[in-house]
């Protein structure tokens, strides 16, 4: 009964933070895109729409087909059958172990780290729209509070950060804690909209959107690797990249999307950053934290 | 004597051509491949045409014999120029390739059938 009482009373005020306007327009979006994706990834039949030039061989062979809801948590894994074996081939192992360890004597031996992060698990809650300091991404907040204790050596994309990070995101995924993104402020609403505009903006001199791949190339190959989702992007950070033999954040993914695009990379800690984060978080609201996890 | 000079002198010449286009054949191939030059192969797989793992975000090529040089020029300067919503980069115009390159470029798909 108490037990039943707790979660009718955390879904009204999950109910009150969202009712009260601001982010209509952000889940009329969110909605939208999770559509688009199911129903991208509903059926071999609609593969000329979707993916008119993947071979036949991968669409007969390679794609899973009819996937839903939680399973974009995965990224591309969720319909890339090859990608999937390897990564679960990897996950028998994970590369992550030691900095989930290492993040957790962080959070328990670093001054001030408990007093910033009473609850670790909250991976999935972030980024937040804090008045008068605009988006907070989670690594930002882990890099003010290490800041504000004086401490030197934290990064927005890299190490403690992001060990710490997994240690989160693993505390988060354990509980069962989804991502909540919250929109609850006319000035929240605005810098998700700024967001949403720079991620579907063509940018460098490749004038590639961020849509441009994982949107409408979501599923599509660049040379072997199918391109990951939209929906489902942020749920998996911090991420171990083979090709960085290490851990990184999403700062860290998003410079090398940058370059990708052709352009110089903003800035980690930018507010162009913060605000195109703020609109992918978003965009993953509801789906279960799975961090940390790996990618090639 | 004179004549069969004449006709040593133009099968020079006409193999030097032969050897330049291969040159420029090979150059645009190269292009073609690489990652921080062309890299054409990133999005399309071509007719005919062995390639290491190619991408499907593109049309694979093929035909591209029967095309004039000049249309093939103008897609790879600047594909919005035919198709308002490709989602293919300009490189001429946008300066990711030069004129030659984009010439060797198109020397390349040439070959493809």
């Amino acid at each position: 009964m108490k037990k039943k009482i707790i979660a009718s009373l955390l879904l009204g005020s999950f109910a009150l933070l969202n009712a009260n306007g601001f982010s209509k327009q952000a889940d009329k979006d969110r909605k939208a895109l999770q559509a688009y994706f199911e129903k991208k990834f509903a059926d071999r039949k609609n593969a000329s729409t979707y993916f008119p030039y993947s071979t036949k061989d991968e669409l007969d062979n390679n794609f899973k087909w009819g996937i839903k809801g939680d399973e974009f948590r995965l990224g591309s894994y969720a319909f890339d059958k090859g990608g999937r074996a390897q990564h679960d081939e990897m996950m028998d192992m994970p590369p992550f172990e030691d900095n989930i360890d290492n993040g957790k004597e962080l959070y328990e031996k670093t001054p001030g780290m408990k007093k910033c992060f009473p609850d670790p698990t909250i991976a999935g809650d972030y980024p937040k729209y804090v008045k008068g300091k605009g988006v907070v991404t989670l690594s930002d907040a882990v890099v003010s509070c290490a800041k504000a204790n004086k401490l030197k050596g934290w990064k927005l994309t890299k190490g403690k950060t992001a060990d710490l990070e997994a240690y989160f995101a693993n505390a988060s995924k354990e509980k069962g804690k989804r991502v909540n993104v919250v929109i609850d402020s006319k000035e929240a609403a605005a810098a998700y909209e700024r967001g949403k505009k720079e991620y579907y903006t063509q940018r460098g001199y490749l004038q590639l959107s961020c849509a441009t791949c994982h949107v409408q190339g979501a599923g599509q190959r660049v040379r072997n690797e199918k391109l990951s989702p939209l929906f489902g992007h942020t749920t998996h950070f911090p991420v171990y990249r083979l090709k960085w033999q290490g851990l990184g954040t999403l700062e860290r993914r998003i410079k090398g999307c940058n370059k990708n695009q052709g352009e110089t990379p903003h800035k980690p800690g930018s507010t162009w950053t913060k605000e195109l984060i703020y609109f992918m978080g978003y965009m993953s609201n509801g789906l279960p934290v799975d961090g940390p996890d790996i990618r090639k | 004597m004179k004549k069969i000079f004449k006709i040593a002198t133009l099968a020079v010449m006409a193999s030097g051509i032969v050897y330049a286009g291969g040159d420029l054949v090979k150059e645009g191939a190269k292009i073609f491949k690489t990652k921080k030059i062309g890299n054409c192969i990133a999005c399309h797989a071509a007719n005919g045409v062995k390639l290491d793992g190619p991408g499907s975000l593109g049309p694979k090529l093929q035909g591209l014999s029967a095309w004039p040089e000049k249309a093939l020029y103008d897609k790879v300067y600047n594909p919005y120029t035919t198709n308002p919503i490709s989602a293919m980069p300009a490189f001429g115009k946008n300066g990711v390739l030069d004129d030659h390159q984009i010439k060797a470029v198109v020397a390349f798909l040439k070959t493809i059938k």
